[in-house]
């Protein structure tokens, strides 16, 4: 059975996967083909364009410490601003650090929104860290994240 | 059973401990014989409200034997702080002595010598006793019962009755607020029927629906909070059930519900009862784990008490962070715990507990509670009642990786499926039957009786099994409380293991044997497992195999008749060179 049908059974009867096997991550790397899939640190760079992120109490996320269901985990961010012309917030974009496509969402944003912020729902692959990116009009990034726990669970 | 002088010579032979000296000062311990029901009663009264507190009855209504772990590891942080506490290192760090009536119920050591002298713990009629002695000295205005959950379920007479008969003894005790965690096990709309029947309110501000095309979308389940008022003082009471009850218990029963800590609500609403209710004090009535809501009182501010459960732990003094005070009130109706308040000014001054052991031998039975037993328990006594067969030693549940009934179980389990490996999970609820004694259908529901009770037999690569058991072991002995789950290690039959408990996450476990040999992880293994959804990580799902837990284990004592389990743990733990760790040590 492949890893990827073992992490599947979980996910449509159990509703819940399990945490990336260290020993099968490797695989996993190698095994990657989607034209999406980058590593984390080229997905901030291609965001930032290198430039550096800040980590801000300005960005909010709320998001569960241990996922119900780590095909549909709820994730929001809402990034304090006055949302004036000339001070707002310009993208939010929203990070599975280890998934295969590490890049989830990317919300672009204009003053007339009025507020910052945006909600969705995630897959994740694996216990990971879920990071949100807010660039700002000024051209700096604000940064803010929370590790999100993958498991099967069951010992309760 | 008054225990007589005469009874406590056997008991000091036995134990090879001294008489009795002259009590020199009121305060000093008294040993087990010379306890009575004045002691058990006596509590140093303070202020104007008194809150009692029990929680994870798990359905005992009845007096039963509850042995504490003799192993509770955590992750090298935590060891040896309030809620990884056993024997010897509870005893210290609570500075209490051995061999007391208090030693009995909240350590193993001695246990089975004081069990067979000193007789079973808990039980509605006696607990009842002692709330109503309560209620008296203290004025029944005065004084509320809250119930942190894990009420509804655990004994064959609350699954056969889908819960009914616990609510029944809940009415009866007088349960004034619940929150819940295996109660919705039963599903949800069992549990809206039950809630309807019970007389106590049932608050949580953790639960919101989960289904974006239900009105109830991103809206509370039920109410978040409720204000009490006693003593002339007012209490709001926020309720906080088991956060990680859809990742722990089956989703199916919860469909639509979404659970989670939701420490940012708890803030919002306890500061509304702050701010815009007045209330005097802030309450959490907690089913988080006791190691849980020592981190929510580190970040969440403003709350009094919290009233925590889950976690099993007894403890007999509340721990104090940020000035939040948390206590928790053991398991199985061994306890109730008193919090005496006094609130002046509609501020809290001060504060007394104690956690009263509900020592059945002491605390006379209430008449009308054992007639409620009694009716409760008739439609099913013929089934209940049956002698299976006899242990030779005695069967316990609490352990972090290794426990006798478990064996048991997975004995059973592998016997009847013929297969490699056996899960049983790491669940804290259960029973103790004392070895020599009979083993009876109902403690065989005690140690199952789950609304999922069907053995799942499959098959899993050795790589699978090797990610499950380091997936369970990272829920359990995370170094961040608030990525825990509160359970302990899932039981193996068929495999031995070594774990360092403080390793890294996916580096915990080495060593695995199967059948006596290493573990292959391309080799495909038959695999039994219950109480859990490993069946859904399978493949080749033997249906014709499938049959409910309590059935499989009880056909294999009925044909042994004679079980002798050993206490030989089938786990070889690594980094601790003993199952109740001191503080910052390895060793006791």
């Amino acid at each position: 059975m492949e890893r990827r049908s073992f992490l599947k059974g979980f996910g449509a009867a159990a509703a819940c996967a399990i945490a990336l096997p260290h020993v099968a991550s490797a695989a996993e790397e190698k095994k990657s083909a989607s034209p999406m899939a980058m590593n984390f640190e080229t997905a901030v760079a291609a965001i930032t364009g290198g430039k550096a992120l800040t980590p801000s109490a300005k960005v909010k996320m709320e998001a569960p410490e241990i996922a119900e269901n780590g095909a549909v985990v709820p994730v929001k961010v809402t990034v304090e601003s006055p949302m004036s012309d000339k001070d707002y917030v310009k993208a939010i974009h929203i990070l599975a650090s280890k998934n295969g496509n590490v890049r989830c969402a990317n919300i672009y944003l204009t003053p007339a929104n009025g507020e910052a912020f945006f909600g969705t729902r995630i897959k994740l692959g694996g216990t990971q860290d879920v990071v949100a990116i807010a660039e700002m009009s000024d051209g700096t990034f604000l940064t803010a994240k929370q590790n999100v726990k993958v498991t099967i669970g069951g010992c309760g | 059973m008054d225990l007589s002088r005469r009874d406590f010579f056997h008991i000091a032979a036995a134990l090879g401990i001294g008489l009795p000296s002259v009590a020199s000062a009121a305060s000093a311990p008294k040993r087990i014989d010379e306890v009575g029901l004045k002691d058990i009663y006596g509590f140093n009264a303070k202020g104007n409200v008194t809150i009692l507190h029990i929680c994870d009855m798990h359905a005992h209504i009845k007096p039963l034997y509850w042995r504490e772990p003799s192993t509770l590891i955590s992750a090298p942080n935590l060891t040896g702080t309030p809620g990884f506490l056993c024997g010897e290192s509870f005893l210290k760090h609570y500075g209490m002595k051995g061999k007391t009536l208090d030693a009995y119920f909240d350590t193993f050591m001695n246990f089975d010598a004081l069990a067979h002298k000193f007789g079973k713990m808990g039980g509605i009629s006696h607990m009842k006793t002692l709330i109503n002695h309560i209620k008296k000295e203290r004025g029944a205005e005065n004084v509320m019962l809250l119930d942190s959950g894990d009420t509804w379920q655990g004994t064959g007479v609350a699954l056969k009755t889908g819960g009914e008969a616990i609510v029944k003894a809940q009415n009866y005790l007088g349960v004034d607020v619940m929150v819940g965690h295996w109660e919705f096990t039963y599903g949800k709309t069992r549990v809206k029927e039950l809630i309807e029947m019970l007389n106590a309110k049932f608050v949580s501000q953790n639960v919101v629906g989960d289904d974006s095309f239900a009105d109830d979308f991103e809206e509370l389940i039920f109410e978040p909070y409720t204000i009490m008022e006693r003593g002339g003082a007012k209490i709001g009471i926020i309720g906080q059930s088991f956060p990680f009850t859809s990742t722990a218990n089956p989703k199916e029963f919860t469909q639509g519900w979404s659970f989670g800590l939701r420490l940012d609500t708890l803030q919002t609403y306890v500061d509304k009862l702050r701010k815009e209710e007045k209330v005097d004090c802030v309450v959490v009535l907690s089913h988080d784990g006791f190691s849980v809501d020592q981190e929510v009182a580190r970040q969440v501010k403003g709350i009094d008490f919290i009233l925590s459960g889950h976690t099993h732990d007894p403890s007999p003094r509340p721990t104090v962070i940020n000035g939040t005070v948390i206590v928790i009130a053991g398991s199985h109706g061994k306890y109730v715990g008193r919090l005496d308040i006094d609130i002046q000014n509609h501020k809290v001054k001060g504060y007394e507990y104690k956690l009263i052991p509900v020592a059945s031998n002491l605390i006379p039975a209430d008449p009308e509670g054992e007639a409620l037993v009694k009716e409760l328990y008739s439609p099913y006594d013929s089934e209940l009642s049956e002698v299976l067969g006899i242990t030779k030693s005695t069967l316990f549940k609490r352990d972090t990786f290794h426990s006798t009934f478990d064996q048991l179980i997975n004995d059973s389990i592998i016997d009847a499926m013929d297969s490699d490996i056996s899960f049983t999970p790491g669940y804290r609820w259960g029973t103790t039957v004392l070895g020599g004694d009979s083993i009876t259908m109902d403690d065989v529901y005690d140690m199952t009786a789950i609304t999922y009770p069907n053995v799942y037999t499959f098959e899993l690569t050795g790589l699978h099994i090797r990610t499950l058991l380091e997936d369970i072991a990272d829920n359990v002995f995370n170094t961040n409380p608030l990525y825990q789950q509160g359970g302990d290690m899932s039981r193996l039959g068929g495999v031995t293991y070594e774990i360092r408990v403080g390793a890294v996450t996916g580096k915990r476990i080495t060593n695995i044997m199967v059948g006596g040999k290493p573990l292959n992880d391309t080799k495909v293994y038959k695999v039994s497992s219950w109480g859990g959804n490993l069946q859904n990580a399978g493949s080749n799902l033997k249906d014709s195999l499938t049959r409910p837990v309590y059935d499989v284990t009880a056909a294999y004592i009925r044909r042994q008749k004679n079980v002798n389990i050993s206490g030989n743990s089938n786990v070889r733990l690594m980094d601790y060179d003993c199952g109740c760790p001191k503080k910052g040590a390895r060793g006791c």
